[in-house]
């Protein structure tokens, strides 16, 4: 098959420049040629050394207690052993302060001979780990109470060995009490246990190597397919270079895959060198394999591989591509790595799930299932129309990735480096382009602050986090936007009615949110300790009502508000319909409630905040309902009634008192501006094109 | 007229914006240029000059209207449209790591020269533009003033009939941008149709055979310079300019009177549309 022209031009040209770039080479072939075997080497290295110093360690064990004669005589015993390299390792050394010396490090291991009496107590007390479980009693045994550090190498290993010594040894010495008492057969041959694996060394090599050979060869190809993909359209964005390209007349889909052949090329023939490399070096000795990974692979299987493994090739390849297309810049493309990383890595890791074969749903998962096939390859139990299925499902999954990319490439936001619309008018209406950003870099603050804040007051602590934090964001967001203030607070005036409804729906929402949430606990059960946290956090103990009321009702009442049911729906009521609109504003609202099992109650009470607002138009009753809500919630909480939310018939009662509620404010309504809702009769009163100035003249 | 290698009519783009709904970037463009013509679009910074050039080289699809090259229209046949026409702006770079020889080889190769005469065209193009001195250099290590005739010769690298220069002495100096007046006059002689951006008044008086004035993305007039003047009484190109586009606002101004009573109006003290800025190129 001969490739047009232009594909074989786009193709050369992507070669030529990678090799023409030192730097890039330097990274993704010559630096890790000598990486890798040097990984190896060190972790060799460090291995070897680990046991060579654990050979030579000498361990210090003092000896204390009323039955100490005794215990330095086991210990003699296992010192003294037949095995003369294990004489050496234990030395008794006698010591005033055995504790502090553990401590310090001046003692390994602390044997404390206990008198049966003093084992005794210490079981009763519950000072024991292992508990002895009740027999006979047979008051006089021995006990042995070793104590180490365990963040000390010497102390932990040397207790390790002198415990498995000690019981060697009681064993040895159990047997021969056993014999003296007349015990027929020898000790061993009580029962005879033999174990045999019936697989071929091949097989079991082939197992080991096929878990991780689809990962090792991914993560290889990457690393080597990255600076030419994130160089070839993001790139060229940079440089300008595109339009120039996109000018002539090859076809975007000759242009993707003139590239895409060049990052397949190129990820191939590094992960190629970087196998040669390491096999070079293992031929050569030079270093030695990780334990169990020797593994010798025909040719046949070799080429057999090679096959199977090419949609792969074309998958990653294209993943790279299609990440560069949809970046605007190199170090967008650059940030867009890590998460293509996770996708492609994660499916290679599918045979290491227990028992998997490819008849199974893994079949249809790209990558997933070439790894499983990978290895049942090699582990000689191929099933050849599963494999088939595989390497075809992966194939289209790489051509629809591809196109994807060509499909970029007809994106004028994208081609022409015009990040959006918005920024073409710069202001407010980059705002509505932004705000998902802005709120999701709030997020990963406000889960910051919250968990890592240093304040002990609870006071304090709910001041900060939710009074100041929701505070200060639609703040700086008003300002870093310049926009208007009464407009993305919706600080309007609603007209009278409405206020009916919120006195109704806000403690109806309550009950319904509570529903919501009992519902949930069929589907996924809440332990319930959790739910006693829970109740301790929304009330604290020791501080007077009247400040829990302000702390936990009014302050997150009027922030958290401002910032959801304020800038946040101001910045997206353009992009989604009315019903959308609700669901996304209150569900983020949810997200920002980090004990994960109140989010969905805690977006349910947003839906219905966020419904309150759009009827509405304003803010006002927006806070005061979700006062109101928490308000309730906390006297509730404070006088143990929260058993009143645990009747259904409160459920259904509450679900048609909020109906009825939200019938209300529509009736009284004022319509958000710009979202869609039908104005309603009363709309033409004059008295609300005052309350509520048109979107124009605000600007 | 339908012969001429360049037309379009009614030619529209629109692009949505959030709060003030469509703006028309270019609004209804009928022009025509014929072999051997260059046509100047002569326009303050955001018109439509560069909108109008990136449709007509496929980079942006027309919201409506047509646009035709050698007979292929833009949207039916972008690869015919493109295949004719070579494209040159002030934001459009080379490759760095390449030579101004691969640099030319490769753009013959992508349009669709013929494969065996690539060579022949190649060296037919270094000795044009007199590039041969640092043919085999890589094109990051070039002067700016080399990396420009580079650019030039790789637009005409497949001998398109139709040439397009957006702006393209825009960030020049003198020298530079009077070589490439020349060179652009020389393309002339060989029968191109040119099409020339600019918002320079005097680069538009020596350069064009025909000058379209182009405001808030309309054409308010396409003539000589000669039949502009006679038709507004003025001399100097700039002072015809700012008569088409001071008429042009006066009638924007009524139309929005007229209409401010509909839904789509302008706010009172709301920027007028041409303020906001062109599309900028992707150089950045």
């Amino acid at each position: 098959m001969k490739l047009p022209v232009p594909v074989r031009a786009v193709f050369g040209l992507e070669l030529r420049s990678l090799l023409r770039d030192p730097r890039t080479v330097l990274i993704s072939v010559v630096l890790p040629l000598f990486l890798i075997p040097f990984l190896l080497l060190a972790g060799n290295w460090v291995e070897d050394r680990r046991a060579d110093r654990e050979d030579a360690r000498v361990y210090r064990v003092a000896v204390t207690g009323a039955d100490s004669a005794f215990a330095a005589s086991l210990i003699e015993g296992v010192v003294g052993g037949t095995n003369g390299a294990e004489r050496e390792r234990f030395r008794l050394v006698e010591v005033d302060d055995p504790q502090r010396a553990l401590q310090t490090e001046a003692l390994d291991i602390h044997v404390e001979a206990l008198s049966w009496m003093e084992w005794r107590a210490l079981v009763a007390e519950g000072e024991v780990t292992r508990r002895d479980r009740a027999g006979p009693e047979f008051d006089g045994a021995p006990v042995l109470r070793l104590r180490f550090h365990s963040s000390h190498t010497g102390s932990r290993d040397g207790v390790e060995v002198l415990r498995e010594r000690l019981l060697e040894l009681r064993a040895s010495r159990r047997d021969a009490l056993l014999s003296e008492a007349g015990f027929p057969v020898p000790m061993e041959q009580v029962a005879i246990v033999d174990a045999r694996n019936v697989a071929s060394q091949e097989q079991i090599q082939g197992a080991r190597l096929g878990r991780f050979l689809t990962l090792v060869l991914l993560g290889l190809m990457i690393l080597g397919g990255s600076a030419i993909s994130i160089d070839t359209l993001a790139g060229e964005k940079e440089r300008g270079t595109l339009t120039t390209l996109l000018t002539s007349a090859a076809s975007r889909t000759e242009i993707v895959t003139g590239k895409l052949l060049a990052i397949m090329a190129v990820a191939l023939a590094i992960a190629l060198v970087q196998i040669l490399n390491l096999w070079l070096f293992l031929g050569l000795g030079l270093v030695e394999p990780m334990a169990g990974f020797a593994v010798s692979i025909s040719p046949g299987l070799a080429a057999g591989l090679f096959v199977l493994y090419l949609p792969a090739v074309a998958l990653t390849a294209g993943v790279l591509l299609l990440s560069s297309a949809h970046a605007h810049s190199y170090k967008e493309a650059q940030f867009y790595l890590t998460p293509v990383l996770a996708l492609l890595l994660v499916p290679a890791l599918a045979p290491l799930l227990p028992g998997i074969t490819l008849q199974s749903a893994i079949l249809a998962v790209p990558l997933a299932n070439l790894s499983v096939g990978a290895h049942e390859l090699l582990t000689g139990q191929a099933y050849l129309p599963g494999l088939i299925v595989a390497w075809l499902v992966t194939a289209v999954g790489a051509a629809w990735v591809t196109d994807r990319s060509i499909h970029a490439l007809h994106d004028e936001g994208l081609i022409t480096g015009d990040t959006s619309r918005a920024e073409f008018f710069g202001g407010p209406e980059l705002f509505q382009k932004r705000v998902l950003r802005w709120f999701a870099a709030f997020w990963a603050v406000k889960i910051l602050l919250e968990f890592n804040l240093p304040i002990d007051d609870v006071r304090t602590a709910v001041l900060v986090n939710v009074g100041l934090v929701f505070l200060v964001f639609p703040f700086v967001v008003i300002r870093h936007f310049r926009l208007d203030p009464v407009e993305a607070l919706a600080l309007r005036v609603p007209r009278p009615g409405v206020w009916l409804g919120v006195l109704i729906g806000a403690p109806a929402g309550l009950v319904t949110a509570n529903t919501i949430f009992r519902l949930m606990d069929f589907v996924v059960p809440v332990p319930t300790e959790l739910l006693e946290n829970l109740g301790q956090a929304v009330t604290p103990e020791g501080i007077p009502m009247w400040q829990l009321v302000i702390l936990l009702s009014v302050v997150p009442g009027i922030t958290e508000e401002l910032t959801f049911r304020g800038v946040l729906l101001h910045g997206l009521r353009k992009r989604f319909r009315p019903v959308a609109l609700a669901l996304v504003v209150g569900l983020i609202f949810g997200f920002f409630h980090f004990q994960i099992f109140r989010i969905p109650q805690s977006a349910a009470i947003g839906v219905m905040l966020t419904v309150v607002t759009l009827y509405s138009g304003s803010i006002f009753p927006a806070i005061v309902w979700h006062t109101l809500n928490n308000a309730l919630a906390v006297y509730l909480g404070s006088e143990g009634m929260e058993s009143v939310l645990e009747s259904w018939w409160w459920s259904a009662g509450a679900v048609l008192a909020l109906v009825l509620a939200f019938r209300i404010i529509w009736v009284f309504r004022t319509p958000y501006p710009d979202v869609g809702l039908s104005p309603g009769p009363a709309r033409a009163e004059p008295s609300d094109v005052t309350a509520r100035p048109p979107s124009g003249t605000a600007r | 007229m339908s012969d001429s290698p360049v037309r379009t009519e009614g030619l529209s783009k629109v692009f949505y914006d959030a709060s003030r709904g469509e703006v028309n970037a270019v609004d209804a463009v009928d022009l025509d240029c014929s072999r051997g013509e260059i046509l100047g679009l002569l326009g303050a910074n955001g018109a439509g000059k560069t909108t109008t050039l990136r449709m007509l080289s496929t980079i942006l699809r027309p919201t409506s209207g047509h646009a035709w090259l050698m007979g292929h229209e833009v949207r039916a046949q972008p690869e015919r449209v493109r295949a004719e026409l070579g494209f040159y702006s002030a934001s459009t770079a080379l490759y760095p790591k390449i030579t101004p020889r691969e640099t030319l080889r490769f753009f013959a190769q992508v349009n669709g020269y013929p494969p065996k005469s690539v060579e022949a065209r190649v060296e037919e193009l270094i000795d044009r533009f007199r590039i041969g001195d640092y043919a085999d250099a890589r094109v990051e290590k070039l002067s700016s003033g080399m990396k420009q005739k580079v650019s030039i010769a790789r637009t005409v690298a497949h001998d398109p009939p139709v040439l397009i220069f957006d702006e393209p002495t825009v960030a020049l100096d003198v020298l530079n941008a009077i070589e490439l007046r020349k060179i652009i006059s020389d393309l002339r002689s060989d029968g191109k149709a040119i099409l020339f951006s600019t918002h320079v008044m005097s680069e538009a008086e020596q350069l064009c055979d025909r000058i379209a004035i182009i405001h808030h993305g309309r054409i308010l007039a396409v003539e000589t310079l000669d039949g502009l003047r006679e038709a507004t009484g003025l001399h100097y190109l700039e002072d015809i300019f700012v008569h088409y586009a001071g008429v042009k606002d006066a009638d924007a101004a009524a139309e929005a009177n007229i209409s401010s009573e509909g839904a789509g109006a302008s706010p009172p003290g709301a920027a007028p549309r041409g303020d906001r800025k062109e599309r900028e190129g992707s150089s950045k």
